[in-house]
Parts: C-alpha cells; structure tokens; sequence
C-alpha cells in the first residue's frame, strides 16, 4: 500500500509535468488546427532562460522566472511571425514539418550556446521534500501539481468568463465567423502562441529543478505530452489535463509492475490504443470532415 | 529526361571525387599523422572536447621532446557525430588519407563496433576506449584499448563490495544501452562467480525522467548494497536524489560516471560516500598526478577518463612508433604488444596478446564531493 | 511530378503505340552506365560508404515520396521500417545463417506487414494521429531493438552481416544498389500514371472528392504506407549488407526526420528531388564538418533551412527547377476528342432510378434530416430545394456517403446503398459535384476527369486501359467545352469553368445518377446560362438528374419535378410548376407571419 501511494504521487506529479506541456499543444491546436512539435523545446527554453538569470547571473529567482516568461512570450511572437504565420493558408502538413525544423533550430541553438553539459537550477523551495507517513512528497512536485490545477481554474475562468478568451474561443471554433464579428483572427493567433510559449516555458522552469536542465528535456517530455493529448481527446482543455495525469500514472506504474526499460513504450501503446479504439479521446473531438 | 538524371549523378559522382583527389595531391607530408574520430557534435559532444583535449596535451609533449621518428606529429580530428553511421564516414575519411599512420578511435564501445570491420580492411591500429570486453576478442587484431575493459569493472566492482565492504545482498542497476548492457552483464558474472548472485538486476532506458519505481523495488528487494552502470549524468543525478529522497542509505559502488564532474555538479551531496571504479584516479600514481597537473593548466577543469585515455594512446603510440622505427602498420602493431610496465595516467601499461593494455581499476570515494583515491584493484588474469 | 507522363500523353495517338521499354531506353542506358560507374571505378572507402549510403538511403527516401508525396501522409517511422529490413538481414545471415537474398525478401515482407498493420490502425484518422502513431511505432521499435537483448543483441548491434557472395566486394555490391536504386527508381517514376498513383494524387488533393469519385481512400492509403515500408525495409537490408554492422541508434526517430527532410529538401514528389535531396543531406554535412566546431550550430542552421525550404520552396529543389519546365508543358494543346460524349446509363432497374425512404441524419440533437421520401424518375431533372438550413446539402452527403444516415433506406437502381461507403455508391453508378469545387488541384483539367472516367463499373471505357480512359476525359472535356485547355492546371482556369471540369469529371464516368450540389453558385449570369444549356445536353442524353439550387429560374426551368424540404422535414413534392405554387413552399420562402 505504502508502495502504491508513493507510486500514485510520483505518476501524478510527472503526469502533472505532462499535462503542462500538453495544455499548450490544445491551445495552439483549438486555434489553428496545428500541431506544434516545437512545444517541447519551449521549455527547454525557458529552463536555460532561467539559468542565464538566476544562477550565470544570480539574479532573484522571481525577477529571473518573470524575464523568463517575458522571454518566452517574446519566442512566441517570433514563432508565430516566422513558423505559422506564412504558412497559415497552406494544409497541416506543411506547418507541422516547419514546427519540427523549428523544434531542431531551437534546440541545437541553445546547444551551440550553452554547450551539451547539463545544468543545475535550484526549485523554489529550501526543504527538498516532506515525509507525510510513508510517502515522501518533493516539494516540486507538490509545486507542479498546484501550479496545474491553478492552471485549469485560470484557464476556465479566462476561456468563459472574459472578453479575451472568449475572443479567443470564437476564434477557434471558426475563424470566418469570428472575422465577420469583428475579431482579428491574427491578433488572436498570435495571443495564443505567446499564451502557449508561457505555459510550456512554465513547464519547463517548474520540471526544471527535478529534471535538470538538459538539451534534450523538451523534447522527451513533449512526446508523452503529445500523446496526452491524443488520450485526452485533441483540443479540449480538461481532456488534456486528464490524459496528462493518466499517461503519468500509467507509466509510474507499468515502470514498477511490468518493465523498467520498456516504461517509454507504455505510453505509446496506451496511445495506440486510444486511437484504434477510442479515437475521439476521452472527452472526444469531432473526427468527421465537414463536407 | 534522362539526359539531365544523368548530368546529376555524374555531378555527385565528380562532387564526391573531388575532395579525395585533393587528399591524395596533398599526401607528401612532412609530419607524421595521426587520425582521430572523436564526437564534436552530438550527445557526446562535451566529453569529445575532452579527449581531444588530452589527446593535444600529449601531442604537444610528444613534440617537445623530439616528435616521432624525428618528425613532428599532427593530430587529425574528425567529428563522429556521437552515432555509429557518424564515425563510420569520419573514418572512412581518415582512412582514405593514406599518410595517417594510426587512429584513435571512441570510448563508446557501439561506435567501436560500427567502424571495427572498416578497421580490418584497412588495416592500421586504432587505440580505443570502449570498455565492451568482446571488441578485443573478436579476431580483430588492429584495435589496442587503452582503458580496463568491463570484465575488469565489474570484477572490480563486485570484489571491493564483497570482500572490501562486506556486503553480499547486490542489487544490480545498469542502463539498457550498449555501455550498461554490458557491465551490468560482467558484474553479475562477477558476483556470480564470487558466490552472492544480485538479489535485483534491473536494467532501465537512457533519458528517464523518473527513477520512483526502480528506487522501490531496490528497497523491496532487501539489497544491503547497490552497484550501477549510468550512461549519463542527468539519468544519475535524478536517480541519486530519489533514491536518498525515498529513504535508500546503502553502499553504494558505480561505474566511471558515478564520479565524474557533471555527474557530482548535478547530484551534490546525493553522492557523497559512494564509491566508483575509476580508470583515472588522480592520486593513484606519479604519472596520473603529472597528467593532471598538466591538463589542469591547460584545460582549466579537473581531469577524467575522457582526456587521460586518449592522452595515454598518444603517448604509448608514439613510444611504440620510436621503438618499432617505422610507420610500418604490423610493426606498429608488435611494438605495441610489446609494450609493458609503461606508467600511463591511466595506470600501468602490460599489453596482452589481445591488445587490452590495462587489467585492473581504481577504486574512489566521493568524499563530500572530493574524489579520493581508495585502492588500485589488479587481476593478472 | 508527373512531368514526363504529360508530355506523353499529349502525343498519345504515337507516342503510346511504341512499348514503355522502348520509350524509356535512354533512362536504362543511363542507369546501366551508372551501374557501371559503380563498379569500375576506383573510390576510397570514404567516398565508398558515403555512395553507398547515399544509394540505399534513396531508396528509403522513395518509400517517403510515395506516401508523403504522392498521398500526401505523414510518416515519422521510415527509419524504423529500414531498421525492419536492416535487422532481418543482419540477424538472418548471422545468427539464422540464412541466404542473404531470402532475408532481403523476409525484411520487405515484415516491413510491408508493419506498414499495412499500422496503416489499417490509424489511416481512418487524419493528419496529426498519424504523426503521432507512426512516432509512437518508431518508438517502440527503438525500445525493442535496444530491450529484446535475445533477438536483436540489444544495443551492442549486429555485426559481420553477410552479403551475397556475387557481390562480396564492396566496389560491385556498391554497382548492385545503384542497379536496385535504378529499378526502384524507374517504378516510382511511374507509379504516378498508374491507376494506384492517380488515385493517391487524388487522396492527396482532396479527400471527398477521391471518394465520391470511386476511390477507395482508405485502401489507396493503406497501401500508399505499405509501398512506403516496403521500399524502407528494402533499403534497410541493402544498408545492412553494405555496411555489414546495425545497431538500434541508426534506426532512431531523429533518422526519421532525416529521412522527411531529405524527401522535402529535393521534393517531395519526385524520385529524382529525393535522390538529390538525400545526395545533398549526406553531402552537406560532410562538407559543413568545419561548421561543426561548435556543437549544434550545423544543426541549429539545418532546423532553419528546413524552414525556409517548407516557406519559399514548398516543392523542393527539384519542384524548383522543373516549375519553368512545368509552364512551358502546359502550354502544349492535346487532341481534340474523335467522337462526342456519349452517355449510356445502365437501365438494369425499374422507373425509379433513385429510391429514398424514410431518411433520417441527426447530429446529436439535431434534426438536420427527419424523415425524408424522395423518389427520382429515370431520365428525368429532379431538383432538391429549400431555404438555408433546410437540409438540402446534408441530403446530399448522406446520399453520396460523406455521412452516414441515422435511419432510413436509400435504394440506387434497386441496390441497396445505405450503408456503402462513398466509393462504392459511385462503383454502383453515382456521381456528384460540390456546392464549393473540389477538384485535385495539383492536376490538370484532363487528369481530374481522367479519374473519373476510371471508376470501377465504367463500361465506356472498354478495358480500361490508359488510352481509352484519355479518350474518355477528352470527350467529356470536349463536351463542356474546355477540350482544347485539357493540359493545364486546374489553378489556371476561372471559377466557372472549374465548375464544368468538375462536371466533366462526374459524366466521365458515365453514371445512373448525377447529384448537382448548387452547380450555379458563384456563377456569372453568362455562365448561369451556359450552365443551363449544357444541363439541357446532359438530360437530352437521358442522363437522371438530381439537383440542388437556389436559382429559382434555372431549377423551374431545368426540372420536372421539385421536392422541397424545410426544417430537414420534406414539405412539398411533385410536378415542378405545382409545386412552386404550394402555399407551404411559399411561406417556406417568403416567411410566414
């Protein structure tokens, strides 16, 4: 018993990671049918943003973490301007091998810049982790979880209960018909690029301090957040956050009871699975085509 | 139509032509050359620097004090890209300069693999590092290893825990790659052997973001003690700081990466009072102490397997060329079979018929973060 | 792409008589002289590997033109489809001490397996599940190689792999991948111009319009992925014998993405750009070794050209080079038609060609659809109309299977084909157009018709063969009117005369019943008459008619007899003038108080 708790807290604090990363693929998706393999690399980004500041630099953690998001809402306005925006009239297969060259230009910059050792980025907090009977709880993960459901209750409140984000939602529900209401469909792309930079840059400087700060951390954790995505059904909010907690629970465990080595493949079979038999997700995407 | 699919293929086939034909103009050299495949780019990229780095310092030693055969020496580095088809093409390229008299091939025992049926065509000696004990026994009689291969480590390894430590409950945590597939194997043969077979032998996939499961079951599995082979640091320090975080306080001996910089800069004290074979110890002789004072100066971090091995084959190839005196590759060869009692940084130098140049390792201890010299572990078989 | 196909079909009367091995001597000259180069002369082994590597890699690259180019899927796996085929090489000459040739065959067969497996599991979804399950397949074939220590030797890899002792040198196994590399090569080249290829460029082009054209899209794509897998294990077990040494990391996902880039970088719709693009992406980084000094930066530079080649030159370097080529092709007029269209719809069944009863399609809570009765008389213009929103275009998709009726019978000359997807209602004798044009855009005007003329049941075209089917879409071209424009592309003709290629291409294939989806929308007065009078040529033939408008003068004047629906529910049905004057029709239109 003890075991499984200890289990069920580290699959959901990974899972959490997951569905933080996974919120900003929906959100680009909903809003230009794109998938963007560059998410990833958003938070690899911003990890390294924050080593610039708060330890090269030894700024204040706070100050650093805030030029590290404005830095990430500055990437992606570039993102939008240099990967979508010119490609926007084009079909999704176009835009999505533009993401992955973007996801490559961006990772092997930092690579060029910062060189392949990894980094250390201290967590918010002095105290590692706390004993709560026999499970022991990292304090970054229990930061990782609130940040996440903090997230969900943002995101509700801005997508239903403010001018912009419901803006926003028109958006992408259909772009003709919010032109026509007067909404620059532009200006709403690009605010949510800039939105879903922040949040996967948020990801990635909370998973930062637990994973270190590596080339290759994005892009490990986008895959997974991907197929999050896909189980939760593609472009619903709550439907990320669900397959995101899913997948990390799922893995924890298949990693313990089944296969140590195989623990990555767990997630992809998960994820095949959902598409054979369940392709809408669980909370479901409407699959068909309008003719 | 065709005319034009024509025109291509003869434009690569002359695009392609041409760099091998300005080699070949350029061919008369005045130095002796020595090829070296090392991962500039790539996962492996730092380490890289490393051993080019060491493989300099000896270089420029070599030259000061009189070169090879009277002639400066020159280092040739092509980058492998830290894959296998990678070194394969930066080989091929070294090898299609002829005047390269020998290689230096990587310390990753895959990439050793990939370019070891090249290396038996052509026909030269190539030092390596890779510690896969197969490499030296597989008929290829070019490649000379200038570090103890796993066998040696697991042995090691196996030995310092049981009979040093004390402790026969092992639980075994070895990386599913290449590197970890392999020691993993040799030091379950090892305790096999020594008659504590491990209580856990659990293997896991490079790039882990989560060591929680591998963590618990070593705590269920009533391991007094723990021994490892990581791949890469960042694998390491996660699991380091779990394995503390959930409670596991047991002895614990890994592999090289276990102590080295990246690995103690990421976990800090997660590793303090561990210890690891190290086929580079700093204090374990006169010649290691020289090395690192050397490459100190030079490259301003602390020594380490990567820079020492590459900084021993230049070294001991250099001294087999002098004595061979010839460039002759079977004559390089012999000379360096022959080579024995040669203090290295590494450590001693006894090359078998096999071309394993060194039989033992280095046991440390991370002491708060210092690496102390332990003992020296040798088999003479 | 199809450059060359075009140009032959428009010397068709000569050029076609002559065998294709006749037509094509220079390219196996050409290929021959290759094979020969590879064999004689002297290369070092650097320059060697890099051949080699760049040969078998073409052909990989192949697989991906095939499916990305031509059908327009994505694949992120190739790599592990050539690690397929490369491990069955490598273990079966060492460990199984097979025939080298037997485990190339083993490798193909277990590639195609994996690609049809994976194709039939995720091709029904679109774009970006696709991604993502080819991804997950590449990883979990990266997790097997490295983890399955008992079958692949784990990471450690397989070495000494055997070749064919006919080949045993590395000089004459080079000559044997250009030979394979030529023939793969030759049959790409072509596959555009087969019926396979023709209806992959139509599932690529536009989706719905390849299936109410007769093409079964899931079958055309699973296959597509099949020849994708098969030419990556080919080329992986070629690999494999050449460089005698595999091992789990030279299957990688980021091998994948090699491969899609090498595809796109010399275009993706050709052999000869994926030939190039696989020669520069080998050759590049080879040249660039100097950029490599600071880690990432070659790299970091190649993710920024692999954007900029997606924003300034979406067809590759060889898209490139042909497009001049392309324009001046165009220009070249085909044949006129020798005789005029003839439409002979079957007359198998009874009065009624076209039998709804009882047609239902709700979306959720949605009535879009609530029980509607048509009956459509043979010979006859039978016209579908009712305000915006009434349910006339969502008729029609059920009709045409876009969507699937929630309840109710559809019968077409007495089959039942309720529950047929798209391709077999055309294979039954339907035809249809759109309200908003799909045509393949990336094809000519007669190309577009061609297959439509090449729906399975077309008994005007004899045998099928390539002749008769040009034949075909040039008689149905010549008859609306636009014969002489028949080479061009579809992006160069104005809006109404897309719309007649559109129903050139649905009389092509000489239906029983042809569904007009508001065919005068955006249309000129002019042409709403050139409309009108080429729908009078159409039913003068005794082609049925079923059609949907706004246009009260064309549909009063055009049909005999009017079914009106509103609210999804049918209000009125009968004799057209009769109809009109319905009070219930008229309030429909006008508003009632």
């Amino acid at each position: 018993m003890d075991l499984v708790l200890q289990l069920l807290f580290t699959g959901i604090g990974i899972g959490a990671v997951y569905a933080l990363v996974a919120l900003g693929f929906v959100l680009i998706f909903r809003a230009t049918n794109v998938v963007n393999f560059a998410q990833g690399e958003f938070s690899m980004v911003a990890a390294y943003l924050m080593v610039v500041f708060a330890v090269d630099l030894g700024w204040p953690y706070w100050l650093s973490f805030l030029i590290a998001l404005a830095g990430m809402a500055l990437l992606g306005m570039i993102f939008n301007l240099g990967v979508y925006y010119p490609l926007r009239h084009r079909s999704y297969l176009p835009v999505i091998i533009a993401t992955i060259g973007a996801s490559i230009l961006l990772a092997n910059s930092v690579l060029a810049i910062y060189g392949p050792q990894p980094q250390v980025l201290q967590g918010w907090f002095e105290t590692p982790g706390i004993q709560l009977g026999p499970v022991y709880l990292d304090s970054q993960y229990l930061l990782i979880i609130a940040v996440t459901i903090a997230l969900v209750i943002f995101n509700y409140w801005f997508f239903e209960h403010t001018l912009l984000g419901k803006k926003l939602q028109a958006t992408s529900q259909d772009k003709e018909m919010a032109s026509l209401l007067g909404i620059s469909v532009s200006t709403m792309i690009m605010i949510t690029f800039i939105y879903s930079a922040v949040l996967g840059g948020l990801a990635g400087i909370l998973v930062a301090p637990i994973l270190f700060v590596s080339i290759q951390m994005g892009s490990t954790i986008a895959l997974k957040a991907f197929a999050a995505t896909i189980i939760g059904g593609f472009g619903d909010v709550a439907g990320a956050i669900i397959g995101g907690l899913a997948l990390g629970v799922i893995e924890t465990f298949g990693a313990a009871y089944i296969s140590v080595p195989y623990k990555d493949g767990f997630a992809f079979l998960v994820l095949v699975a959902f598409l054979i038999f369940r392709p809408q997700g669980i909370f479901g995407e409407r699959v068909a085509e309008k003719a | 139509m065709s005319l034009t699919r024509r025109d291509f293929a003869a434009g690569i086939v002359a695009g392609l032509a041409a760099p091998s034909i300005i080699t070949s103009a350029r061919a008369q050299a005045s130095t002796i050359k020595i090829g070296m495949c090392a991962p500039v780019t790539g996962p492996a990229a730092e380490s890289g620097g490393y051993a080019i780095k060491g493989a300099k310092l000896a270089l420029d030693a070599v030259n000061k004090a009189g070169g090879i055969l009277g002639k400066q020496a020159e280092l040739i580095v092509e980058d492998d890209q830290t894959t296998n088809p990678g070194i394969v093409l930066a080989f091929s390229k070294l090898a299609a300069q002829s005047d390269i008299v020998a290689f230096l091939g990587s310390i990753r025992s895959t990439q050793v693999h990939a370019m070891a049926p090249d290396v038996l065509k052509l026909g030269k000696p190539v030092m390596i590092g890779g510690t896969d004990p197969n490499l030296t026994h597989m008929g290829n009689q070019w490649l000379f290893r200038f570090r103890p291969n796993d066998s040696y480590s697991g042995r090691v390894i196996a030995e310092y825990g049981v009979n040093t430590l004390g402790k026969k409950k092992w639980a075994i945590l070895h990386s599913t790659d290449a590197f970890g597939t392999a020691g993993g194997k040799a030091l379950s043969a090892a305790l096999e052997k020594l008659g504590s077979p491990a209580v856990l032998d659990q293997g896991y996939a490079n790039q882990s973001q989560d060591f929680t499961p591998v963590v618990l079951a070593i705590k269920q599995s009533g391991a007094d003690i723990l021994g490892s082979y990581f791949t890469f640091e960042n694998d390491l320090g996660i699991f380091a700081r779990q394995l503390r975080q959930l409670g596991v306080n047991i002895p614990w001996v890994g592999s090289p990466s276990i102590v080295n910089i990246t690995a103690l800069k990421l976990a800090g004290p997660a590793l303090y009072n561990t210890y690891g074979v190290a086929d580079y110890a700093e204090d374990s002789s006169e010649a290691s102490k020289a090395f690192g004072k050397a490459y100190r100066e030079v490259a301003k971090v602390a020594p380490d397997n990567q820079s020492s091995w590459t900084y021993d084959a230049i070294n001991v190839l250099a001294a087999a060329i002098n004595k061979a005196g010839s460039t002759e590759p079977g004559k390089i060869r012999e000379a360096i079979l022959a080579i024995k009692k040669f203090p290295g940084a590494e450590g001693e130098y006894n090359f078998d018929q096999n071309g394993d140049g060194l039989h033992g390792y280095n046991i440390v201890k991370n002491d708060k973060g210092n690496i102390a010299f332990d003992k020296h572990i040798e088999f003479t078989d | 792409m199809s450059v060359e196909s075009d140009n032959m079909r428009g010397t068709v009367s000569t050029a076609r008589s002559r065998p294709a091995v006749l037509r094509h001597v220079p390219y196996f000259i050409a290929a021959a002289v290759l094979v020969m180069l590879a064999a004689s002369m002297q290369f070092d082994g650097y320059v060697l590997n890099i051949l080699l590597q760049a040969t078998t890699f073409s052909i990989a690259v192949f697989g991906v033109s095939v499916v990305l180019g031509l059908c327009g899927q994505i694949n992120l796996a190739q790599a592990a489809f050539f690690g397929l085929g490369a491990y069955a090489v490598g273990l079966g000459t060492t460990d199984l001490q097979m025939s080298y040739w037997l485990c190339l065959v083993a490798g193909c067969l277990v590639a195609i397996v994996a690609g049809a497996f994976l194709g039939m599991s995720t091709l029904r979804l679109g774009g970006h599940y696709l991604a993502m399950v080819t991804i997950s397949f590449q990883q979990i074939m990266t997790l097997v190689m490295i983890n399955a220590i008992w079958l692949t030797h784990g990471p450690d890899g397989v070495s000494r792999i055997g070749r064919p002792s006919l080949f045993a040198s590395s000089q004459s196994y080079l000559a044997f991948c250009v030979a394979a590399l030529a023939i793969v090569g030759y049959i790409v080249w072509h596959l555009p111009d087969t019926k396979l290829g023709r209806a992959m460029r139509a599932v690529r082009d536009n989706e719905l319009a390849a299936g109410v054209n007769g093409i079964d899209i899931f079958k055309t794509k699973v296959y597509a992925f099949a020849i994708c897998a098969m030419l990556g294990g080919l080329a992986g077990g070629l690999f494999a014998g050449g460089f005698a040494y595999v091992s789990p990391d030279q299957f990688s996902f980021a091998e994948s993405i090699v491969f899609l880039t090498m595809s796109l970088l010399g275009g993706v719709a050709s052999p000869i750009g994926s030939v190039i693009g696989t020669g520069l992406l080998i050759l590049i980084p080879e040249w660039l070794r100097f950029l490599k000094s600071v880690p990432g930066l070659y790299l970091a530079i190649y993710g920024l050209f692999v954007i900029l080649i997606i924003r300034f030159m979406p067809e590759g370097i060889w898209g490139f080079v042909t497009a001049g080529f392309d324009r001046w092709r165009t220009k070249t007029k085909a044949p006129p038609a020798v005789k005029p269209l003839q439409l002979k719809p079957a007359t198998t069944g009874g009065d009624i060609v076209l039998e709804v009863k009882g047609l239902s399609k709700h979306f959720g809570g949605l009535k879009a659809v609530d029980s509607v009765d048509i009956a459509v008389r043979r010979g006859g213009v039978h016209a579908l109309i009712g305000p915006n929103g009434s349910g006339k275009t969502t008729t029609l998709n059920v009709l045409s299977g876009l969507y699937k009726a929630t309840s109710g019978t559809i019968l077409l000359d007495g089959t039942d084909i309720t529950n047929m997807p798209p391709h077999q209602r055309t294979a039954a004798g339907l035809g249809r157009t759109f309200q908003n044009i799909r045509l393949f855009r990336s094809m000519t005007a007669l190309e577009n018709v061609e297959i439509g003329a090449e729906r399975s049941g077309n008994t005007m075209i004899g045998t099928g063969g390539h002749a008769a089917l040009t034949e075909r879409a040039m008689e149905a071209l010549t008859f609306v009117g636009l014969g002489n424009r028949a080479n061009e592309l579809i992006t160069s003709f104005s809006y109404g005369h897309q719309r007649l290629i559109e129903i050139a291409r649905a009389l092509a294939a000489n239906p029983t019943l042809l569904l007009l989806d508001e065919p005068a929308a955006g249309l000129n007065s002019t042409e709403k008459l050139e409309l009108h009078e080429l729908l009078k040529r159409i039913a003068a033939q005794g082609l049925t008619i079923l059609i949907i408008d706004h246009d009260m003068t064309l549909v009063s004047e055009a049909a005999q007899h009017i079914t009106v629906l509103n609210f999804g529910r049918r209000i009125a049905d009968g004799e057209s003038m009769a109809v009109l004057r319905h009070p219930d029709v008229v309030s429909a239109y006008l508003g009632s108080e």
